[in-house]
Formats: structure tokens, C-alpha cells, sequence
């Protein structure tokens, strides 16, 4: 292949002119200004307090031994609720809620994905009656559902762990189809029919363009769909029939008792640190899908 | 090896909407032809190159490349390539991964498509771009690196929907010289979806008009524009000249005298269609000495486009559009003597008045 084109200029970034004109600010738009940056920056702080503020107690408490009305901080500091919530089942429960959290994650972020993009490209029936059936969840109370579907599921012999996964994935698809939906209103099919012209099959141009391109909002979806099973209780009780004992049910437990302040304390942090965690990963992660949806 | 591709009938209908998109067209593209599908919005000239690539299903008809019916075979086996008027660069992957997604579709290694890929890049003369998020490239850069992974997927037709409608003026021009210096590399058929007859002129050598759902006229870039078949296809090509008269012995009667047309215009009522770049003026001395026929008008308005200017000539009934010359005078209320250029004047049917796409 040997054609000569005429020259395209090189990559190098140009440089900036010295001449500055009549309304040009000297830096880029996106700069902040000292006053700005300083506000955002306040702001931010007062965020982080408002948010970290209640944890303050839980910490404390989470290391404290012996604290006593009216001292300000313990009194005897120690380990004590740690290995206290570990003795009561808390990181089997971690790793059951962990787990129901994932799977309801895993099945309705699909599910959602599907009813989204059917929503969207009309291929759906009756799209008005569809929506309505998606978002109900939302509009019943958790514990009228629960029991509604407990006696469902009862009289077909479907067995807890599974009815329990079920009504979670129901709970959670509304969530999910609600942020696929608002992504795939916005995504290019153009990708994809791009992609078959270029000789990629269906399965390589799900793999390969739609997943990447709605990467963002499927993480955003399963976040959610993972917040439903990890942090659900009356379902748990009710579907779960007490064969899935989740964090949830141990620390509601151990607060129904006396005296335990710190196993509660210890049980509630290591209930906030997966989604901290998930919401950290996702604040940080850089996709590069700008303008595909 | 070239291509040639075949709609029979083809038809094509949406849902919800009322009117068909396509009815019944034939269209024989010919191997090796650059052919431009022209037409204004909404004409149907887009559903014929979504159809040809297999991205529509047609509602009736066939489609045949190189004689083979493709008609329900997957765009992915049919070996069309097709450039958008959105680059369409896969955002989630750098220059090069893009230009080699075509060939890792065909089942070659990360490295062996990342190595295939990078004469095609050096063929749009972005060698030093492979490593770029295509964010940051511009849109004339983003259309060279699409057209470079079209490439790659080595397509026996392209197809080229808007390519550089997105682009401003000169970008659109050094678009077309690539496309151009890249002849020897692109595949021998190439069908253009285009709004703009300069761009249909500049890149195909033939032209399909489309108006309706119907091709109005398929013929040479020449002819099209010479020999319209109708008035909907002079309107389309920029033509503004029609002169309602009557054809008799290969001459057409009007309010504007007796005008020679081919032998070929059929006897009875018609429209004279004549390009405003085929009307002459002539200067007093200049039409005393013209061999051929002259006419005289009176000069009804005078527009100025740009540098150019244009005249309305007016007698009787009748009105003819001319460019003006640099130099001439021309002034409103004055007459002046005219002659068309041998052989530019033809004839349409009066029918072609009727609503597009009748024909």
C-alpha cells in the first residue's frame, strides 16, 4: 500500500498564542478560580462531616470496651465487639449477605437491562401496562409483599433460598430498568450496526460494544440491584424462613438485646463497607464511552 | 474483482407510518461504478443503503450482490462495508483497536490485528494517532480512521451513508481528495448516499435519484445532469429552467421562439429543461455573428450570489434563468439577445409536473 496523501498535522498539542484578544480569560474554561475552587472545596468537607458524623459513634463504639454515661469518649478501650459480633455469626453473615447481594445483583441487572431496552425500542407489548407491572415493587410496602409472596411461594413449594432470591430480583429489577432505561433512551444502535457491517457477529457485538459501551450504567444498575439484597430484612424474615441468616437479621438481633452497643456497632460498620467500597470503585472508575451513551 | 449489486422491487414499509418508504425499486448497480444515491430528506435513499447492507430487511423484492440473493443473509456475511455520517469510532477502544476490530471480528489474535491495522492507518495518514482515545481526535480525523476500519473488514462494496455531511466546507473537500487517492485501495463498488449534487459530481461517476421511494433516473453523472428524465430530476439537479411548449420535427414551440432538441423528444406537449450554466448571453456584436439560433428577453431580475450573479429573462409566458458573466452589464428592463449552448436543451414530459415520484 503505498499511496502518498497529502500531510496531516502531527499530534503535538498547539501551542498556546502569547496574543491574548478582548474576552479571552488567559486559561481554559474548565480552570477553576481561587473564590470557586475554595467554595467547592468547603463544600465538599461539609459533606464529608455530614456524611461521616453519624460513623463517629459506631467507631467508638466499635472500640470500645466499657463506655459509661456521662464520659465523652470510652472509658476502656478494646477488641471486645469484634470478636463478640464474629462469635455471633457476623462474617458468615457477611459472606450470606455478600453473596444474596451479588446474586440478586447478577440476575436483575440482566433482567433490567432486557425490560430496558424492550421499553425503549418499542419492541415491548403494551409498553404503558408493562411499566406500570416493572415499578409496582415500588408502590407496595416491602412488608405487604413479603407476606403476599411468602404464602405464594409457600402453597408452590419453592424452597426459601430461591423464593428469597426471587422477591429480592422482583425488588430489584424496578431499579435497575430505571437506570438501563434512561441509558439505552440515550445509547447508539449506530455502534452496533457498525460493528455487524465491520463482520462482528450478535454474540462479539454484545460482548464487545453494547456491554462496553453501557459498561457505566450497568455498574450503576448492579450497585443498586447489590443494595437490595445486601441490606433487605423483613423479606429475609418473612421468604427466608430463617434459613438465610443475613447481616441484616444478626445485627437487628443483637440491637433487640442489652448490652450490646458495640457488637452492633462493630456489625452496622461492616454493613456500610461493601457499598462504600462499590461506590468508591465507582466514583473512580474512568470509562471511556463519553458521547456513546 | 468488482461487484455489482441488484434490487428487484424492492419495497420497503415501517410500522406506524403510512406512507411506504420504498416502492418497489430496480436498480442495477453496475461493477466497478462509483454510483451516488441522490435525493432530499426523507427520499428513501438511506433505507436503500441499510437495506443493501443488510441492517433492513426489505417488506418485499430482492437484493442480489454479484447475482447471489442476500436477502435475509446477516450484514455480517455479506461482505458490504459502510461508513455513516457519524464516524461511529468505538469509544472504548484507541484508534488502532478500532481499525483492528474488523479484523479480530474475522478471528485474528490481539497482535496480529493490531499489526494488520497499522498500514491502514498509514493509508489515511494518521500513522502517529494509534495510541489516541478517539475522543480526541477531530471529526475529519474520526471520518479517516472509520473509513480506515472499513477498510480493514476489506469489503467487496462500500457504502458510504453522509459521510462528510458533518464536516465544514474545505474538510468535506480533502475528504473527497482522499477518497479519490484512495482508489486503488478501496473496493471497485462504491454506493454514496448524498444530499449534495457537488458531492455526487465530485466522488461518483454515476448518479441514482431518488425522490418518493423511486428512482426518478439512474445514469451518468453527464446525463443526469444534461438529460433529465423528468422535471423532479432537473429540479433535484439544480436545474431551474422549464418552458412549457410543444414538440414538433425535433423542435420545441414556445413563448420563447422555436428551440432545437434532440431527435429523441417525443412529438406533442412538453417541457424545454436547459441549465442556466448552457444559457448565453451575447453582447450586440457577439449575437449578429452567432452561428445558431438567438433569442431576446427582457431582463426580469438580477440576483447576486456571491461573487456570481444570474438573470431572469422573461417573453411572453415564458422565463429563463442565465448565469451572468463577469463583465457583462446586465440591467433590470433591458433586453438582451441569448443563445443556448449546442445540444444542452432537451425535453421532459409534461406529467413530470405531477407529484414525485408518479414516474
Amino acid at each position: 500500500m503505498s499511496v502518498s496523501l497529502r500531510s496531516v498535522p502531527p499530534p503535538a498539542s498547539a501551542p498556546r498564542s502569547p496574543v491574548r484578544l478582548q474576552g479571552d480569560p488567559g486559561r481554559p474554561l474548565t480552570t477553576s478560580r481561587g473564590m470557586s475552587r475554595m467554595a467547592r472545596q468547603g463544600l465538599a468537607l461539609l459533606l464529608i462531616v455530614w456524611f461521616a458524623l453519624p460513623l463517629v459513634p459506631l467507631v467508638l463504639w466499635g472500640l470500645a470496651e466499657q463506655w459509661s454515661f456521662p464520659a465523652r469518649l470510652p472509658t476502656e478501650w478494646g477488641l471486645g465487639g469484634v470478636s463478640s459480633a464474629l462469635a455471633a455469626g457476623g462474617a458468615e453473615a457477611f459472606a450470606r449477605s455478600l453473596t444474596l447481594g451479588l446474586t440478586v445483583a447478577t440476575i436483575a441487572t440482566p433482567l433490567g437491562a432486557v425490560a430496558a431496552r424492550g421499553l425503549v425500542n418499542g419492541w415491548a407489548p403494551m409498553p404503558r401496562t408493562l411499566t406500570a407491572l416493572l415499578f409496582s415493587p415500588l408502590l407496595i410496602p416491602a412488608f405487604v409483599a413479603a407476606l403476599g409472596t411468602n404464602i405464594l411461594l409457600l402453597r408452590a413449594h419453592v424452597p426459601p433460598v430461591m423464593g428469597l432470591v426471587l422477591v429480592l430480583v422482583a425488588m430489584a429489577v424496578p431499579y435497575t430498568a430505571f437506570v438501563l432505561r434512561t441509558a439505552y433512551a440515550a445509547h447508539d444502535v449506530g455502534y452496533e450496526e457498525e460493528a455487524r457491517t465491520l463482520g462482528a457477529s450478535r454474540r462479539r457485538v454484545l460482548w464487545q460494544v453494547h456491554i462496553p459501551l453501557l459498561t457505566p450504567a450497568l455498574a450503576r444498575a448492579a450497585f443498586l440491584a447489590f443494595l437490595v439484597g445486601w441490606s433487605d430484612y423483613i423479606v429475609t424474615v418473612f421468604v427466608g424462613g430463617g434459613q438465610v441468616v443475613t447481616l441484616p437479621l444478626v445485627t437487628a438481633s443483637a440491637a433487640s438485646g442489652v448490652g450490646n452497643d458495640a457488637v452492633v456497632a462493630v456489625l452496622s460498620l461492616a454493613a456500610i463497607l461493601p457499598p462504600v467500597v462499590l461506590l468508591a470503585v465507582l466514583a473512580n472508575s474512568r470509562w471511556r464511552t463519553e458521547g456513546a451513551v | 474483482m468488482t461487484t455489482a449489486i441488484t434490487l428487484q422491487a424492492v419495497s420497503k414499509e415501517f410500522k406506524r407510518h403510512p406512507v411506504p418508504a420504498l416502492r418497489g425499486i430496480d436498480l442495477d448497480i453496475l461493477p466497478g461504478t462509483r454510483t451516488a444515491l441522490l435525493g432530499p430528506s426523507g427520499s428513501g435513499k438511506s433505507t436503500i443503503l441499510r437495506i443493501i447492507a443488510g441492517l433492513e430487511d426489505p417488506s418485499g423484492g430482492q437484493v442480489l450482490i454479484d447475482g447471489r440473493d442476500v436477502t435475509g443473509v446477516l450484514p455480517e456475511r455479506r461482505g458490504v462495508g459502510m461508513v455513516f455520517q457519524r464516524s461511529l469510532l468505538f469509544p472504548h477502544l484507541s484508534v488502532l483497536d478500532n481499525v483492528a476490530f474488523p479484523l479480530r471480528a474475522a478471528g485474528a489474535s490481539r497482535r496480529a490485528a493490531r499489526a494488520a491495522a497499522v498500514p491502514y492507518l498509514d493509508l489515511v495518514q494518521l500513522p502517529d494517532y494509534a495510541d489516541r482515545n478517539v475522543a480526541s481526535l477531530s471529526g475529519g480525523q474520526q471520518q479517516r480512521v472509520a473509513i480506515a476500519r472499513t477498510l480493514a473488514a476489506r469489503p467487496t462494496v462500500l457504502l458510504l451513508d453522509e459521510p462528510f455531511s458533518a464536516l465544514d466546507p474545505d474538510l468535506r473537500a480533502d475528504m473527497h481528495g482522499l477518497l479519490a487517492e484512495l482508489r486503488t485501495e478501496l473496493p471497485p463498488t462504491i454506493v454514496m448516499v448524498t444530499h449534495d449534487r457537488d458531492e455526487a459530481a465530485a466522488v461518483a461517476d454515476r448518479i441514482a435519484v431518488v425522490e418518493s421511494g423511486v428512482v426518478l433516473q439512474h445514469d451518468t453523472v453527464e446525463r443526469i445532469y444534461s438529460r433529465p428524465s423528468c422535471q423532479a430530476v432537473a429540479r433535484l439537479m439544480g436545474g431551474r429552467n422549464a418552458v412549457l411548449g410543444v414538440v414538433s420535427g425535433a423542435v420545441h414551440s414556445s413563448d420563447l421562439g422555436q428551440v432545437a432538441v434532440p431527435e429523441s423528444a417525443p412529438e406533442g406537449p412538453g417541457v424545454l429543461v436547459v441549465r442556466h450554466e448552457s444559457v448565453q448571453l451575447l453582447g450586440r456584436g457577439a449575437a449578429a455573428a452567432h452561428p445558431g439560433e438567438v433569442y431576446t428577453g427582457t431582463v426580469a431580475q438580477v440576483t447576486r450570489n456571491g461573487a456570481r450573479r444570474s438573470v431572469t429573462l422573461s417573453r411572453g409566458n415564458a422565463a429563463i434563468e442565465a448565469d451572468v458573466p463577469p463583465g457583462v452589464d446586465v440591467s433590470e428592463g433591458s433586453t438582451v439577445v441569448f443563445s443556448f449552448v449546442d445540444g444542452a436543451p432537451s425535453v421532459v414530459p409534461i406529467e413530470a409536473h405531477a407529484a414525485p415520484g408518479q414516474s
